[in-house]
């Protein structure tokens, strides 16, 4: 997995593009948030700027997975766009960030209903991003079922607020805290103990043979 | 739903909890409030597992005795309404519902005039999903149960934090006793040993 800023991004127009063309595909076409419809079909919002860290995991030259990372420092989409899914004041700080846009490109996910080694590798790559920079804490707005699959990689899991529905998706606001006895027990799961984060930008094939 | 504060209260309790049957006591003290007083969570067995492996399934069991006595003996799990309708449905629903949308024989209808002798009519089930993809049933009873959409949700919440904080048990004990050479035999009396239950 690469951990890359907006900017180094956006130096790589291939990168940025498949990184926001994937989004598009999975948000907006298969999960069906149309607020975020686009004639060029990419999926960009105001949360892009040059705070947000962009996680991309790379299979056969193409990218399979990516999730973006937000500082809670300044307005992210908990205070912004998800008021209703927290109770109270939502974790903030330098070391909370929050969480979005998981995503799994169709061809990789292995199980039908388990996680794939790309969301896996999302999941030890966040962690190891975060523990390499004194991120212990991060805030996810996901499907209540995620819970449990967070419990078994013994984060610390609490609920921000009420579950809601938007559309058909049942979302509920969660902090997990995590160390290095979480990484290990997630390594151990994935059967792949060496770390996943890589220094520097990918290679994606496809685009290059395309263009 | 009660108030958030609350819902955080009873995560943080079963948090800490450091046994299944606490874990039990913990959620059906929440739940009994709502008249779901017994509860069974685990993985569905395979039709026509002997009833000396359907404990291997069984996560979290509070149920009154006799009636997981006879249920395991009788192998009620191949025929209850409430698990046939789980494993075709795979979402959420209460129980009187599997009545009604299952096709009910006359085995079935020996499962629910039983489990009404035990004070159990009515109640909720719901599946949970883990990592590599297997579906956990949690399913709670009780003799009536009015639940809004608010409340339901509380519950199905605070229960995946229970099935959650009894894996993490499960994990801890199997990495802890990783090193020693144990049959397999040995490894169930152990994991039985630790759900509390003695046979």
């Amino acid at each position: 997995m690469y951990a890359l800023t907006t900017s180094e991004l956006m130096e790589r127009p291939d990168l940025w593009r498949a990184v926001h063309r994937l989004r598009y595909e999975i948000f907006v076409e298969e999960m069906g948030w149309d607020a975020l419809r686009r004639p060029d079909h990419l999926e960009i919002d105001q949360f892009d700027h040059d705070e947000a860290i962009h996680h991309l995991v790379i299979r056969n030259g193409e990218l399979a997975g990516y999730q973006r990372m937000l500082p809670t420092t300044r307005p992210h989409l908990l205070t912004e766009v998800l008021q209703d899914l927290y109770v109270g004041t939502p974790p903030a700080g330098r070391d909370v960030w929050e969480l979005t846009r998981y995503a799994v490109a169709r061809g990789y996910r292995d199980g039908r209903r388990g996680v794939s080694t790309v969301g896996s590798e999302l999941i030890a790559g966040f962690v190891e991003w975060g523990l390499s920079r004194g991120v212990d804490k991060v805030i996810i707005e996901f499907e209540p079922m995620w819970v449990l699959r967070a419990l078994q990689l013994h984060f610390l899991a609490t609920p921000l607020g009420y579950q809601r529905t938007y559309g058909r998706q049942e979302v509920v606001a969660t902090l997990l805290t995590f160390n290095e006895a979480t990484l290990q027990v997630v390594r151990a799961r994935r059967a792949h103990s060496a770390p996943v984060l890589r220094i520097g930008t990918p290679e994606l094939y496809s685009w290059k043979q395309a263009s | 739903m009660r108030h958030f504060e609350d819902t955080l209260a009873y995560i943080d309790r079963l948090q800490r909890a450091d046994t299944a049957d606490a874990i039990c006591r913990e959620l059906l003290g929440v739940t009994s409030t709502f008249g779901l007083t017994a509860l069974m969570a685990g993985t569905v067995p395979q039709p026509n597992t002997p009833s000396g492996r359907q404990k291997d399934h069984v996560m979290l069991c509070d149920w009154p005795v006799e009636w997981l006595q006879r249920y395991v003996a009788r192998n009620y799990v191949d025929h209850d309404p409430v698990v046939v309708h789980m494993k075709s449905l795979q979402a959420p629903f209460q129980w009187r519902e599997a009545a009604t949308q299952t096709q009910v024989d006359r085995d079935a209808i020996r499962v629910m005039g039983d489990a009404g002798e035990f004070k159990l009519r009515d109640g909720l089930a719901f599946p949970l999903v883990t990592l590599d993809g297997t579906v956990v049933m949690v399913s709670l009873g009780g003799e009536a149960v009015e639940l809004s959409n608010a409340e339901f949700n509380m519950i199905s919440l605070v229960s995946t934090y229970a099935i959650g904080r009894a894996m993490q048990l499960q994990s801890l004990q199997s990495r802890t006793i990783d090193h020693i050479e144990l049959t397999r035999r040995e490894i169930e009396c152990l994991q039985w040993a630790a759900v509390g239950k003695s046979e």
